[in-house]
């Protein structure tokens, strides 16, 4: 059997972590969430991860300093840039993620984008 | 010796150099807030006044699409009017501010004046073979007309309007922008126009120029300002609605694939009916956003507003681990504004408090009366500060430091206090703390002189 992938969440929504995880837990991933960059860092430390899906705006460091972090450490761990915002698609620094997924009610893009980037289709 | 001096000087000695008097006049414009139909007004008064240039009429046209328009005519509309005004301008004590004053008065009264004169009249620009008066912004050059019957390039219509043969036009052009142009008579004195009234006349275009483009600029700021706020706002908006459908649509997903779970069905639908009431409280603040109060501020007393905020429940339950220090005075003054408002203002200044203050902080509510005008409230906290960066755009709408705030609360705070005719400051250090002060007006109390 396949060893389970895992999934860094990062959003600070209650609501929003909770579906995305049970979602994405039928899919068959392991979900950790964190609120904000710091709890994602600080995962980062303790844990391995195979593909991050991040907010861009939150509280404290936002989505695109939390990257650039991510960058200088981790070059090899796929980003999903999940924002309410389609604007943030022209910032220079979101291109650095592997893909940008604006939120939307229906799940089927992000879940789409998450096995092509895991290589599980 | 070391003497000083107030930064304005005052009206200057009335037998002063006219250029001297013209230079104190104008500076005066400069101590007022921008007003360009003041400022203009200053600038034709200057251009009037037997202790400024002494003109006894100056008209000014504004250029607006395309054409000329008439716009002030400042002077006496009749010779027995211009000896009346003369004899109560040189009344001894009659200063300047005065004059403008009675200008201004001038300019409101219906009917009779000069400028109801010259209202509708219109000359074209940009055309050839132009005549004056719009022939002379158009070459930008000053022009003196003397015995205007007599010169075929002067505008006839023009002529029966204005009423004399002597007249002088001074464009008014800035950045090669052309603003309008300013004619000057002695219809009454039937004075000789000197050398020395076109120079002092030229500075004063010069000047009413200036203040036209100023004018025009700062209206396409705001207009500029207006435009990316509301882009900013659109933007806010999306994110702030995004959340919560991206949630209800998610879990209807859910519920709709009916998985035979009753509890995660009961559970999905209390998260559904959750954010629903936050969207309704989005469209709610979104609508107070744009309608405040309209009535005029009244007297009332703060006293019960500031403890009603401190025993709100909210307030309470949100407060525990945290220490709240209250300093109130025992007798307060009536102060002006909005109860309700102001009470929401300080409520929310209150939660702001709370939220940036971690456990074991302190959250401080003070007032003091002890100036002789002002109220001044303070809501103050040992929580996390703000960076200055954040400082600049506080009160700004839809920003926010806080995923879940809408970024209202602020901009609301300062609009209370604006609309009481009050004043808000903060002072805040990263790390260390965050104090708002409210400056509220005292009623103003006739029995105490």
């Amino acid at each position: 059997m396949k060893t389970q992938k895992k999934i860094l969440l990062v959003e600070d929504e209650e609501h929003l972590c909770l579906l995305y995880q049970e979602e994405l837990a039928k899919e068959g991933f392991k979900v950790t969430v964190a609120n904000d960059a710091d709890q994602a860092l600080e995962a980062l430390r303790k844990d391995r991860f195979d593909l991050i899906i991040t907010d861009i705006r939150m509280p404290g460091k936002d989505g695109i300093e939390l990257i650039t972090h991510i960058m200088g450490q981790r070059k090899d761990i796929p980003i999903i840039i999940n924002s309410a915002y389609q604007s943030y698609k022209d910032d220079f620094m979101t291109w650095a993620a592997d893909a940008y997924v604006v939120k939307s009610s229906s799940l089927d893009e992000l879940k789409s984008r998450v096995k092509e980037l895991l290589g599980s289709q | 010796m070391i003497e000083t001096y107030g930064l304005y000087l005052g009206d200057v000695e009335r037998d002063a150099p006219k250029e001297l008097v013209l230079l104190s006049i104008i500076a005066q414009s400069y101590f007022q807030p921008f007003s360009l139909q003041d400022n203009l007004l200053v600038i034709l008064t200057a251009l009037t006044s037997g202790s400024g240039v002494g003109f006894n009429r100056a008209m000014l046209l504004r250029a607006e699409g395309g054409r000329l328009k008439g716009e002030i005519w400042l002077g006496p509309a009749t010779p027995e009017e211009a000896s009346s005004i003369w004899e109560i301008l040189s009344t001894p004590g009659i200063g300047y501010l005065e004059i403008v004053e009675h200008n201004r008065s001038l300019l409101s009264r219906h009917g009779g004046t000069l400028t109801d004169t010259i209202k509708g009249l219109s000359f074209p620009l940009g055309e050839n073979g132009l005549h004056i008066p719009a022939r002379a912004v158009e070459r930008r050059e000053i022009v003196m007309v003397k015995d205007g019957r007599n010169e075929p390039e002067v505008d006839r219509r023009f002529l029966d309007v204005i009423g004399v043969e002597d007249f002088l036009c001074i464009p008014l052009v800035m950045r090669d922008e052309i603003q309008g142009e300013i004619i000057l008579d002695n219809a009454f004195t039937r004075n000789p126009i000197t050398e020395r009234d076109i120079k002092l006349a030229a500075i004063c275009g010069l000047i009413a120029g200036n203040y036209i483009y100023t004018a025009t600029l700062h209206k396409r700021m705001l207009e500029m300002e207006k435009f990316a706020a509301m882009g900013e706002m659109a933007m806010y908006i999306t994110h702030q609605l995004r959340n919560p459908l991206v949630t209800i649509g998610g879990f209807t997903d859910q519920l709709l694939r009916f998985e035979g779970d009753r509890r995660k069905s009961h559970r999905n639908l209390e998260i559904i009916r959750a954010e629903t009431t936050r969207l309704e409280d989005i469209v709610y603040k979104l609508r107070r956003l744009l309608k405040l109060e309209q009535k005029p501020p009244a007297p009332f007393d703060p006293g019960p507003v500031l403890r009603a905020a401190l025993e709100d429940p909210g307030f309470q339950a949100k407060s525990r681990g945290r220490q709240v220090k209250v300093r109130l005075p025992k007798t307060m003054p009536r102060i002006m504004g909005y109860p309700t408002q102001v009470g929401e203002a300080i409520r929310n200044l209150l939660d702001n408090a709370l939220d940036a203050t971690p456990e074991g902080g302190t959250v401080y509510l003070l007032a003091s009366g002890s100036d002789p005008r002002l109220f001044i409230v303070k809501v103050k906290d040992t929580g996390r500060g703000i960076s200055d960066k954040d400082r600049e755009r506080l009160f700004t709408p839809f920003f926010t430091t806080k995923e879940r705030g809408m970024g209202l609360g602020l901009h609301f705070v300062k609009r209370i206090v604006e609309s009481c005719g009050g004043e808000i400051e903060v002072r805040s250090r990263e790390g260390k703390g965050t104090e708002f002060r409210l400056c509220f007006k005292k009623e103003e109390r006739g029995t105490d002189e």
